[in-house]
């Protein structure tokens, strides 16, 4: 039973390409091709305008909002090759910086764990991967990984923190040495995990399954567990989830969780990671859990169409 | 743990399946819906977008040209015909934590919840099952508490919507009800043959309200044995084996109708000595039994005499309580329910009937009831697969038709206590309770003020509990600086330092950026984050630049021991101290601290001349205050300042700056010279 609780009317002019809510469920962002990004409060039900933010000169793909802990700030990207982030100070959003060195359409953003600090990830057509690190003072530095995926990168989605080997409690002021890494998916079919060794950012595995461009990544929240998960859909129609068992990253295996009759677009898990949403063919989005032996159950249709029903059978859960 | 919804699709509003795609994101509790089309982002095969509505046939189209994709200007503009809608919708699983009267329900039965988990198990066997017993009688109040206030709303309200919102909340509370004292009769009770029958007997006259105002009706009016509907309610009487009742209104009958003195007579003494199971162990099984064939008989023999003939009334009634079948199936109208059936054919035919032998009786009662005619609900499935124990199939079926994990939650986690849920490894590692709580919790956590209810919850699912709780904690908005020291406060009490760390530099965030810097400067000394806390003191000792004092004095007089969190942090501690001790007129501690501020390089050295700038009046004083090697340092550190000062050039332009170093030199030359003399000619003091 889905309801609908609230209805924003966005008033974009064209196509929405994303919306997302903020860390806390309060406000909402959203981008269109109509080259605007556009802020709501949504509190209550409500929905108020509080920016309409011009800057970009194409369709604005996909927009982020990085950990509260750094104010209110959002990233958006764009067919005009560029970046923007923006901030919110004493009350209104402007441009805080502006990154313009990619080479076509910058298609995914996302923004690392906050431990790592304020560090956005941008995924190319022009097949580069940069990485823009909040120096302060209003400064950004950059990193460019190029040619990350032939063609062009489609996607980006980071590991969440996890600092590795003890668990004991940092003294406080000193900072743990995080692993950082990072997914990536692009028109080469491969999903690419990338690792920061020694200030450098290094392809650690290339992840084949797919026969057709990946669409989207997204690699699941931590529950605590050692291993760790991510989803990949692709032009292909198959979503697959790779886990790694061993905390050193070095062995991921695929499960197809589902062949769709057309194209994935999109995926993406719950904060808890145990539902992943992802867009099948057919107009649909569904949402997937695992169940008790590993296999993955449809537990929902938004908008249900045909087909597309997990194999898990009802008498799983009393197998006793 | 499949949970496929058995709910017919749901269709966003507004949203065109057919021509559209379904863009969607995850918020911390809900889900964002809206119309898009895919495939304009990224790596376009082809840049000219057609004009095709259907985004299959865009990229067939693509593909089955081959050629090099055209990569021209020209992209999404305005595309393949107006989005049909601009609206974000979102979106939410259950949102029956905002109904207002089920607040009660969340609330109360929280408190429940916890007194089951804290209470021991010291208690064993008989002991502990009653404990467990009343824990289940405590859940029930409660549901049947809310549903009086849902029905007293339903009745009070004007509006036809939210009646009848409310009416299906009701039904639906009732239902929970109904299922859960079955299990309540069958597990954590787990009656024997016997007392089974007749808790099944309160169980059934509990719930099968539908005839009660037809009772009503007919023992009010005032000859009863007249009214049309009295043989109905006489029936009713003896389908719930109220035997009392029964033959109370047929004696009012009696007396209006001398002529069936007789029968009536023999009727009501068969049904005086009907043997009943009894709660005290007056009697064993056995006996009962015995008995009880024994009055079967006389029953079989009075009905086959033909002693009730005349009276088709009292035939069936004698039919009935011989357990035939057909009879009692006649009075379907006034059962209304199978279990109804089930419970009356167990009385009038096998009163000592096992538990585990109700399974066959329930099914076929089923069966014959509906004949065919309708097939069963729901509610009639989980009670069925209680009749035959099968609990995980309870929990299972329950959770696929309740809008929301209350009910299954609760019911699972007694049932676990009573330890009757054998552990069943989910994927995760964890039990069905577990998992149930964690699904229940979470869903409290979108609630601007049950997610503290939630808090508890996770506290007591010990394998990803708290996992849970530090990803659910983290979002929930900071509203208000109550609310942040709540969360901080739960996060502490847990040793969640992360969270503790984060929240507070969320705060001290959102105080900056209203320019409290009081407010940033101890959330920030909270969170242990030496970085911001230099960035506030920099603020700080900005401003007090600009304007010549400090804002926040309380907070800076009494840093204590965290005024050691950052450098820039103690300087500005130890040089509000510093105008403090001049301002109360100790010249020589302030000297002092002045000068241990820049030789200990406490301060920065962007504030030496600051600094050296407040030792004027201190040299300037009558009294000489800096000895005469304090003013050596003093002369020091000037020299330091003006000669490592790599801008030389604009120093000396400067020309504040010159006279202020030109003075500065005065001073101290001065002081010196008046210190040497007094230290020269000092006796012994």
């Amino acid at each position: 039973q889905v309801s609908v609780i609230n209805t924003v009317d966005t008033s974009h002019e064209d196509m929405i390409h994303d919306a997302q809510m903020d860390y806390y469920g309060t406000r909402l962002a959203t981008c269109s091709s109509d080259r605007s990004v556009k802020i709501f409060d949504v509190r209550n039900g409500g929905q108020i305008l509080i920016a309409d933010l011009r800057g970009h000169e194409g369709p604005v793909w996909q927009v982020a909002w990085a950990h509260p802990m750094y104010g209110n700030i959002l990233a958006s990207c764009s067919y005009d090759r560029k970046v923007i982030i923006w901030k919110e100070e004493n009350g209104t959003w402007e441009k805080t910086y502006e990154y313009t060195g990619h080479d076509s359409s910058v298609n995914s953003v996302c923004w690392a764990p906050h431990d790592y600090g304020l560090i956005l990830a941008c995924g190319s057509s022009d097949g580069a991967i940069s990485l823009l690190s909040y120096t302060g003072d209003g400064q950004w530095e950059v990193k460019k990984i190029s040619n990350a995926h032939t063609i062009g990168c489609n996607a980006v989605s980071w590991a969440p923190a996890v600092v590795p080997g003890s668990l004991i409690e940092q003294p406080s002021g000193q900072k743990p040495n995080y692993i950082k890494r990072f997914a990536s998916g692009g028109c080469d079919n491969l999903v690419k995990i990338w690792k920061e060794e020694e200030a450098q950012w290094k392809e650690e595995q290339k992840l084949e399954a797919h026969s057709d461009w990946v669409r989207d990544v997204a690699w699941a929240p931590s529950i605590g567990l050692p291993t760790s998960t991510i989803a990949s859909c692709s032009q292909d129609g198959r979503v697959f989830i790779w886990t790694c068992d061993d905390a050193s990253g070095n062995s991921w295996s695929p499960k197809l969780l589902h062949k769709f009759n057309d194209v994935v677009w999109h995926v993406s898990w719950s904060i808890t990671a145990n539902i992943l949403a992802v867009s099948g063919g057919d107009n649909k989005v569904t949402l997937w859990k695992e169940s008790v032996d590993g296999l993955w159950a449809c537990i929902s249709d938004v908008n249900k169409g045909q087909g597309g029903v997990s194999a898990v059978t009802e008498g799983q859960q009393n197998e006793q | 743990t499949p949970l496929t919804d058995t709910v017919p699709p749901q269709v966003v509003p507004g949203a065109d399946p057919s021509a559209r795609q379904l863009c969607f994101a995850w918020g911390p509790a809900e889900v964002l819906v809206c119309e898009t089309l895919f495939g304009r982002a990224g790596g376009s095969r082809s840049r000219c977008l057609s004009r095709s509505p259907s985004p299959s046939r865009f990229w067939g189209e693509g593909r089955a040209g081959a050629a090099a994709p055209v990569l021209t200007g020209s992209v999404a503009g305005t595309g393949e015909g107006a989005p049909s809608s601009s609206c974000v919708f979102v979106v939410r699983r259950d949102q029956d934590i905002y109904i207002q009267t089920l607040r009660k329900l969340f609330n109360e039965s929280h408190g429940i919840f916890m007194g089951l988990q804290r209470s021991e198990e010291e208690l064993a066997g008989k002991s502990r099952k009653a404990q467990l017993v009343q824990v289940s009688k405590n859940y029930r109040s409660v549901i049947r508490a809310c549903m009086e206030d849902m029905h007293q709303a339903a009745v009070s309200t004007r509006d036809p919507a939210l009646q009848g919102q409310y009416s299906t909340q009701v039904s639906i509370l009732s239902a929970m009800e109904l299922i859960w004292n079955l299990c309540e009769i069958l597990f954590v009770e787990a009656a024997t043959a016997g007392p089974l029958l007749l808790r099944l007997l309160d169980w059934v006259r509990l719930h099968v309200c539908d005839v009660d105002s037809m009772v009503r009706e007919v023992l009010s009016s005032e000859s009863p044995s007249k009214h049309k509907l009295f043989w109905n309610v006489v029936d009713v009487f003896v389908l719930q084996g109220r035997m009392d009742e029964a033959r109370h209104l047929l004696s009012k009958e009696a007396s209006a109708n001398p002529t069936s003195m007789n029968m009536y007579k023999i009727l009501d003494d068969l049904m005086k000595k009907m043997p009943v199971p009894s709660l005290g162990n007056i009697q064993t099984l056995t006996e009962l039994e015995l008995k009880w064939q024994h009055w079967h008989e006389e029953c079989q023999r009075y009905l086959q005499d033909g002693t009730f003939a005349s009276n088709p009334h009292m035939e069936s009634i004698c039919k009935i309580l011989l357990g035939d079948e057909d009879a009692i199936l006649e009075k379907k109208e006034l059962m209304t329910t199978w279990y109804h059936f089930l419970v009356t054919r167990l009385l009038y035919s096998h009163p000592t009937v096992k538990p585990m032998e109700l399974r066959f009786y329930a099914q076929s009662s089923m069966d014959l009831f509906l004949g065919g005619e309708s097939s069963p609900e729901p509610l009639d499935m989980i009670l069925m697969a209680a009749f035959e124990f099968e609990m995980h199939q309870v929990i299972k079926e329950c959770s696929i038709v309740l809008s929301n994990w209350w009910f299954v939650a609760h019911l699972t986690d007694l049932l676990d206590h009573c330890k009757l849920l054998q552990s069943h490894n989910l994927y995760f590692g964890s039990n069905m309770r577990e998992f149930l709580l964690l699904e229940y919790a979470s869903g409290l956590f979108s609630h601007h003020s049950l997610w503290q209810l939630g808090v508890d919850y996770f506290d007591h699912c010990p394998q990803y509990g708290r996992v849970y709780l530090e990803l659910h904690i983290e979002r929930i908005p900071l509203s208000t600086e109550q609310k942040a020291l709540k969360v901080l406060r739960i996060c502490e009490q847990r040793q969640m330092h992360e969270q503790v760390r984060s929240i507070c530099k969320i705060m001290a965030m959102k105080a900056l950026r209203n320019n409290r810097l009081g407010s940033a400067l101890s959330w920030s000394i909270r969170a242990k984050d030496a970085a911001f806390a230099t960035l506030i003191s920099d603020r700080f000792l900005k401003d007090y630049c600009e304007r010549g004092c400090f804002s926040d004095l309380d907070l800076i007089d009494n840093l204590g021991p965290s005024m050691l969190l950052s450098d820039r942090l103690t300087f500005l501690g130890k040089y509000r101290e510093f105008h403090r001790l001049y301002g109360e007129k100790r010249f020589p501690e302030a000297a002092r601290l002045l000068l241990t501020l820049m030789t200990a390089h406490i301060a920065p050295c962007s504030f030496w001349m600051t600094l050296l700038t407040d030792a004027l009046p201190l040299l300037e004083q009558k009294e000489v205050i800096f000895s005469a090697e304090q003013t050596y340092e003093l002369m020091r550190c000037l020299e330091d300042l003006t000669a490592g000062n790599p801008d030389k050039q604009k120093f000396q332009d400067d020309d504040v700056e010159t006279t202020k170093v030109e003075m500065l030199r005065l001073a101290l030359a001065r002081n010196l010279a008046r210190v040497i003399v007094k230290e020269g000619t000092v006796e012994g003091s």
